[in-house]
């Protein structure tokens, strides 16, 4: 069964992994990481996430893992939907991310309310500032 | 270069064991048969969890490091349980075929531990498609010689099909908890556990029925010949250190009917002798429940 809350962030730096897990957290998403390409697709094999938020260089030799990433997904899971992520995005690359079966390609620097924007898009949630002006209301009437 | 899964994978310490016993029902009542080794990945990560453990090392293609060193880490753990009771070890299919030093590493391992090849059972997890079945045959033949007996997991599904069980004339069938769970209510479920029973008994193996958690399938699985059985009614994977002190006994007791009901076919169970009795060494050499 689709979970659809439940998204998994691979990214090989850990203090990228860690702000980005807190940020969606706070959204009320489930969020697991990943550092590895390998590890990612384990996970993948596991558990049917939601959404996949996938750096397009991850650790390795030639710096497109993520690609590779992206065609596991879309072998094993079709549902899933991604988001890949670069530093560098060439039309090309671009195309090639779309045709791999990415969903959406996002070029850094991101806003991290952009990325929640786009996750929550994907994942079919509505709008992600609905909930966040819904959670702050509730969290000032707790406190 | 940071460290990776592999890396702390491959650190003594990092994997933990825990046993799973595997319960054998006989006119005398309840024995246990061995216990299965189940490893999980270093704490605290992905990886904890055995399913995403091996899918990882199987996406490294490092099943033969990882297998070594699991079975490092199971004998290690072992000791606990003490150096007579049968241990069931799964072990890669792809490493028995390729990691051309598995044999010796295994024998010299084993020959350094408590445990006899005779009391070990080697599980074939995760066959390949395609491979060099000559190879595996002799490598199969190699273990038998020194004592290994062989399971084949999944009986029935994916890649453990007919021509697998040819190929490796396994000791024990290893039944997959989709074809047990929910066998009390499904005709057709209990009419392939039978079928799997009967071909066991051709190869002169046992058939192991995993996944039972419920005493309703337990019923089932009984009822259709199949003694051999293993789940979370009986018992949870536990540490050696637990197992050993014959606590699971007592946990499996906990899982009787909360009302203290005795179902019909209590009989045949002698649930309350099991829930009541201490563990002894049976005159064959297995522990049983005894009086």
């Amino acid at each position: 069964m689709m979970s659809n809350h439940r998204v998994l962030i691979v990214d090989d730096e850990q203090p990228v992994l860690d702000a980005v897990r807190d940020y969606l957290q706070a959204y009320g998403l489930e969020v697991d990481t990943a550092r590895e390409r390998e590890e990612a697709e384990a996970l993948v094999s596991a558990i049917d996430y939601g959404l996949v938020i996938a750096d397009m260089r991850l650790t390795g030799i030639h710096g497109r893992e993520g690609l590779e990433l992206v065609r596991y997904i879309r072998e094993h899971r079709p549902r899933t939907r991604i988001i890949v992520i670069t530093a560098h995005g060439s039309g090309e690359l671009r195309a090639e991310v779309r045709r791999c079966g990415a969903d959406t390609f996002l070029e850094k620097p991101i806003p991290l309310s952009d990325l929640v924007s786009e996750s929550f898009a994907l994942l079919g949630l509505g709008k992600a500032s609905d909930l966040w002006s819904g959670r702050r209301s509730m969290e000032s009437s707790n406190g | 270069m940071a460290e990776t899964m592999l890396d702390r994978i491959l650190q003594p310490g990092n994997l933990t064991v825990v046993f799973q016993p595997i319960m054998q029902h006989r006119a005398t009542g309840w024995h246990l048969h061995a216990f299965e080794a189940l490893v999980r990945g270093p704490k605290g990560t992905n990886l904890e969890s055995a399913e995403v453990l091996f899918a990882y090392g199987r996406r490294k293609r490092a099943e033969a490091q990882i297998d070594r060193m699991c079975i490092r880490q199971i004998l290690q753990s072992a000791l606990a349980l003490g150096g007579g009771v049968r241990l069931t070890l799964n072990v890669h299919a792809i490493t028995l075929e390729q990691d051309e030093g598995f044999v010796r590493f295994l024998l010299d391992l084993v020959e350094a531990s408590p445990f006899s090849a005779s009391r070990i059972t080697l599980e074939i997890v995760e066959h390949s498609p395609s491979w060099s079945e000559q190879r595996f045959a002799n490598v199969l033949l190699q273990l038998r010689e020194a004592g290994f007996s062989f399971a084949l997991d999944d009986i029935g599904l994916g890649q453990s099909n007919y021509r697998m069980i040819l190929g490796c004339r396994p000791d024990y069938f290893k039944i997959d908890r989709f074809l047990v769970a929910g066998s009390s209510r499904d005709f057709y479920r209990r009419a392939v556990l039978r079928s799997i029973g009967d071909l066991a008994g051709s190869f002169g193996a046992y058939a192991v029925a995993e996944g039972i958690d419920n005493v309703d399938d337990l019923a089932a699985v009984l009822g259709e010949g199949l003694d051999t059985v293993q789940g979370f009614l009986l018992a949870k994977p536990a540490a050696a250190t637990t197992l050993g002190s014959g606590d699971f006994v007592r946990h499996a007791a906990r899982r009787l009917p909360e009302d203290g009901a005795v179902p019909p076919w209590a009989g045949t169970l002698n649930w309350l002798a099991l829930a009541g009795q201490q563990l002894a060494y049976a005159a064959n050499d297995s522990l049983a429940v005894a009086s």
